[in-house]
């Protein structure tokens, strides 16, 4: 008996039994009430309620057809009253039978007949008939006003269904707006809008126009960058006055562009800087290789704005000839020999020839550079190439509307795709207020497409999607696959909870045990 | 080896030797503690001299302490070194500050091992309880503890903790629970995890109530307790806001220590998890870390209800391998207190072990820090993993003193199984 007892150990005591229920009710009592909240309130992915309906019906062009309305007025005060109303008739069909791009339309009204001068602030452009000799048309080059004359045998008689004069005012509005409604038809047609608003046919001549717009002009952001560097390759000229030629030349085309884009603008002067080719005369291959961007500081477009560099070069090359050049149409053509180039959504690089022993350029000198800059800043920004440049301005306006729409409805798009497709990814308040706005001020631009609060609105659309989209602790979360939780949580937890859950699980059977043995004590005491 | 033998000349001997150790070191080698002071260590964001001075300097030019984000330690430190003359000019006051917490610790855990309590608790009396230690011999062990003179040196705020804690546990051992729970809540406004000790300092306090005075309800004798605490922290709190006229001490002190938002490095375990932590996992993970520093106080206070100083004892241990900025300064305190135990150091197992382990740990940790910083062949890995050695070390010692005092009170109940091999089931 006593060497039995020796092997098995006394049976323990109810107190000690007690305790160590208490020890591992202790250690679970916390695991539950302090830390599965814990683990709950800091885990759960906060996902902000997105209107994803709404947002792909923008994207899928459900929520806003694009129409621009583009009034036209007419002032024909040497016309009878009737006499133009027929006249303005039968050119408005005319144009009707020309368009087949229902969002695009030229509306004709009549102006009611004043100063000469004066021209329509609401409309897009004004036409101003007047008696001449033969038909002509004029771009006034200030002023969005196309200047026609018309043949005295030109009026239609009231009578008349059609008029070789409205037939000739229509072809020339026209071709003043094809270039504008090949453009907004392609970024239509590149984006998922129905198809039944694409136009059906275009112009070999407009789709070659519009396969290079895009390609040499940058893409849009609300703020560009411009640097404008004055590189040498020997010690001098070593200052020049950047700050009086950007105020003379660059400035007003600027102010113009500023309802469209912000600037901002820095300068530098590098001293012996090496081109990237030696050569004396330039060959066509050797103006892409001509920026020595291993050693020239120019900054890169990373982050922030996209940087436009507009370079002076001082240095004794020149370019080939100028009927080898293809990319330097905005260039003086009266110049013996070109003097620039421009490189597609980069910039333009001018070749400067001076005496040797210049120290400073002076702001004289620099007008035919800048004047290059700016005609080749405005075809950077993607400005359309014909017309008056009030025309071509509002045009950019009208092109750079449509295309923030779509790009922040497709950006919307993608926003609601990428949340239907991870439902693990965190979506904070934030972007659901971005979310909001934009499509807030998406319908706004909507409503007033082709005015300049449209584009005021899509420009705030398009940041606001896109700030929505590249949230920052979205982005953290984006490839967070459930595996790897796994292996988040298990190297710490998993050492931590064998002990509690062994413990846990030993205590249980033990006290299951115990039950059953007081039962069947109970029942034995019960039989005897 | 007998505290009979303590003669008030060996005292008085005792401490000038601790104070003319430091004094000297101080004065003769002025490069050692600025030196000492750089080392991570021994000073934490929480509780580095250098912190101390800029938080300092703030407050002495009208500046919040806390902007900058530099100083992460409590408001009242700073009118207490404003009272000091300056540190540039006259550093011998503060070295004096320093050295008399110290002897101030050293006093108090004098008191500790006079009291008997370790062998010989209100609910449980140890067989072995006649080989123990003086309190002279472990005063001179805490005192002399190349540990506790870095700290010193290092003039680390961790000292006015460690004093703190160890008068608290003074006072409780004494009969005086109300200045044990003062002393408990200043150690707590200084560096706010030894609030984690308040439950078995209740019990100590509760255990060793004077008897003329005694309560004899626990609950009620435990929210007294409480009680006092809240109101002294009240007060200090309240005092800090005047001192520097704002709360936002709070999240710069505590918060810093709930969040560590600094990832200096330290001999802790936390911030190399935290710097690879990923960031959406990161308020769960540090909500883990503090549960399970926290987990330990109940399970631990229930085990081992009887000897509540063996309580107190483990909980130091544990705190400096796992709190979010532990120092050698905590591995001090725990060295300090392990000695009352020496009759139960028959029972251990590992004492080799241990003693290699930390010493190795010791000798190659400051060599693998300056390989990763200095010297550059190392990387973070190096000093990572002599940190885990180091916190290997202290568990084993954790666990074996636990193993010792756990076998002590077996025996007590099994008096056949003296000296018999045990297996753990």
């Amino acid at each position: 008996m006593a060497r039995q007892n020796s092997r098995q150990p006394p049976p323990e005591k109810p107190s000690d039994r007690r305790r160590r229920s208490h020890i591992i009710l202790s250690f679970w009592l916390i695991v539950l009430c302090l830390g599965l909240p814990i683990w709950w309130k800091t885990t759960t992915i906060y996902r902000a309620n997105l209107p994803l309906q709404e947002m792909l019906d923008w994207s899928d062009g459900k929520a806003c057809r694009p129409v621009f309305p583009l009034h036209i007025s007419i002032q024909a005060n040497a016309l009878q009253e009737h006499e133009a109303q027929h006249l303005l008739r039968l050119t408005q069909h005319a144009l009707d039978d020309l368009n087949d791009f229902s969002g695009h339309h030229l509306r004709l009204q009549l102006a009611p007949p004043s100063g000469t001068s004066h021209y329509d602030r609401d409309s897009v452009l004004t036409i101003r008939l007047a008696p001449g000799e033969t038909s002509t048309a004029n771009f006034e080059p200030h002023e969005p006003v196309l200047d026609i004359t018309y043949p005295p045998n030109g009026i239609p008689s009231p009578t008349s269904s059609s008029s070789p004069l409205a037939t000739y005012i229509a072809s020339q509005l026209r071709s003043a707006f094809a270039e504008e409604q090949a453009a907004i038809s392609s970024l239509l047609s590149a984006s998922s809008i129905p198809s039944d608003h694409r136009p059906q046919g275009l112009s070999p001549d407009a789709s070659d126009a519009l396969s290079k717009r895009p390609a040499r002009s940058l893409r849009y952001a609300p703020t560009y960058h411009l640097t404008f560097s004055l590189f040498t390759g020997g010690p001098l000229p070593s200052s020049w006055d950047i700050e009086g030629a950007i105020d003379e030349y660059m400035k007003p085309v600027l102010d113009i562009l500023s309802p469209i884009h912000n600037f901002t603008i820095d300068t530098q002067v590098q001293l012996y800087a090496a081109p990237g080719v030696q050569n004396e005369v330039l060959n066509k291959e050797d103006l892409s290789s001509f920026i020595n961007a291993a050693e020239w500081p120019l900054s890169p477009s990373i982050g922030g704005a996209p940087t436009i560099n507009f370079i002076v070069f001082v240095g004794d090359q020149t370019i080939a000839t100028p009927s080898q050049q293809s990319s330097s149409e905005g260039d003086d053509a009266s110049a013996p020999a070109s003097h620039s180039w421009l490189i597609p959504q980069w910039g333009t690089v001018y070749l400067l020839p001076l005496p040797h022993d210049t120290t400073h350029l002076a702001a004289s000198a620099l007008k035919q550079p800048f004047l290059t800059f700016t005609s080749h800043l405005l075809s950077l920004t993607g400005i359309p190439q014909s017309g008056s440049l009030p025309l071509r301005l509002s045009t950019l306006a009208r092109i750079r509307s449509a295309d923030l729409l779509l790009r922040a409805s497709s950006t919307l798009g993608s926003l609601a795709r990428l949340a239907l497709a991870l439902p693990s990814i965190s979506i904070p308040r934030s972007v659901a207020d971005g979310v909001a706005k934009t499509i807030r001020h998406l319908r706004l631009a909507c409503e007033t497409l082709g005015g300049p609060e449209g584009l005021a609105h899509a420009r705030v659309a398009e940041a606001e999607a896109e700030r929505a989209f590249f949230e920052k602790s979205m982005v953290g979360q984006l490839y967070f696959p459930d595996e790897h939780k796994v292996a988040v949580y298990l190297p710490l937890l998993g050492p931590v909870a064998v002990p509690l859950v062994m413990g846990l699980i030993n205590e249980l059977k033990a006290w299951l045990k115990r039950r059953r043995d007081t039962a069947e004590a109970g029942k034995g005491k019960k039989r005897e | 080896m007998d505290g009979a033998m303590v003669t008030p000349g060996r005292t008085a001997g005792l401490f000038a030797g601790a104070a003319v150790l430091r004094l000297a070191i101080f004065t003769l080698l002025p490069k050692l503690p600025d030196l000492l002071t750089g080392r991570v260590e021994i000073s934490t964001p929480v509780t580095s001299f250098k912190r101390l001075q800029e938080g300092l300097f703030l407050y002495n030019h009208n500046v919040s302490p806390y902007d900058g984000g530099v100083y992460h330690q409590a408001p009242l430190f700073l009118p207490l070194f404003s009272l000091l003359p300056d540190f540039s000019s006259l550093p011998i006051f503060t070295y004096l500050l320093y050295t008399a917490a110290d002897l101030l610790s050293a006093l108090a855990l004098w008191k500790i091992a006079d009291s008997g309590e370790a062998g010989s608790s209100a609910l449980f009396t140890s067989p072995r309880k006649g080989k123990r230690w003086s309190g002279f011999i472990i005063a001179a062990l805490f005192l002399f503890n190349p540990f506790t003179v870095a700290t010193c040196l290092g003039r680390s705020t961790s000292v006015f903790t460690t004093c703190a804690i160890l008068h608290a546990i003074a006072k409780a051992v004494s009969g005086a629970p109300f200045g044990a729970m003062i002393a408990l809540s200043f150690a707590s406004y200084l560096s706010m995890y030894p609030l984690l000790l308040l439950p078995p300092l209740i019990l100590l306090s509760y255990d060793r109530q004077r008897p003329e005075r005694a309560t004899k309800s626990g609950l009620k004798f435990a929210a007294t307790c409480a009680s006092v605490v809240a109101g002294v922290l009240a007060v200090l709190f309240q005092m800090s806001s005047l001192v520097t006229g704002s709360w936002e001490f709070l999240p710069s002190t505590y918060g810093v220590q709930l969040t560590l938002s600094d990832l200096t490095p330290n001999v802790g375990l936390w911030w190399y998890f935290f710097v690879e932590m990923f960031d959406s996992f990161r308020s769960f993970f540090l909500a883990v870390f503090w549960l399970h520093l926290a987990s330990y106080v109940g399970g631990l206070t229930m085990r081992i209800r009887r000897q509540p100083l063996v309580v107190l004892t483990l909980l130091m241990g544990i705190f400096g391998i796992f709190k979010p900025y532990p120092s050698i300064s905590d591995t001090s305190l725990f060295l300090a207190l392990v000695p009352l135990y020496r009759h139960v150091f028959p029972l251990m197992r590992y004492t080799f072990v241990i003693a290699a382990v930390i010493l190795y740990a010791s000798f190659l940790g400051p060599a693998f820090y300056h390989l990763w910083i200095y010297a550059g062949s190392g990387n973070a890995n190096f000093f990572y993993a002599i940190t885990l050695v180091w916190g290997l070390g202290q568990s084993l010692l954790v666990c074996d003193l636990m193993f010792a005092v756990l076998r002590d009170e077996w025996e007590v109940e099994r008096p056949e199984m003296v000296g018999k091999e045990i297996r753990q089931i």
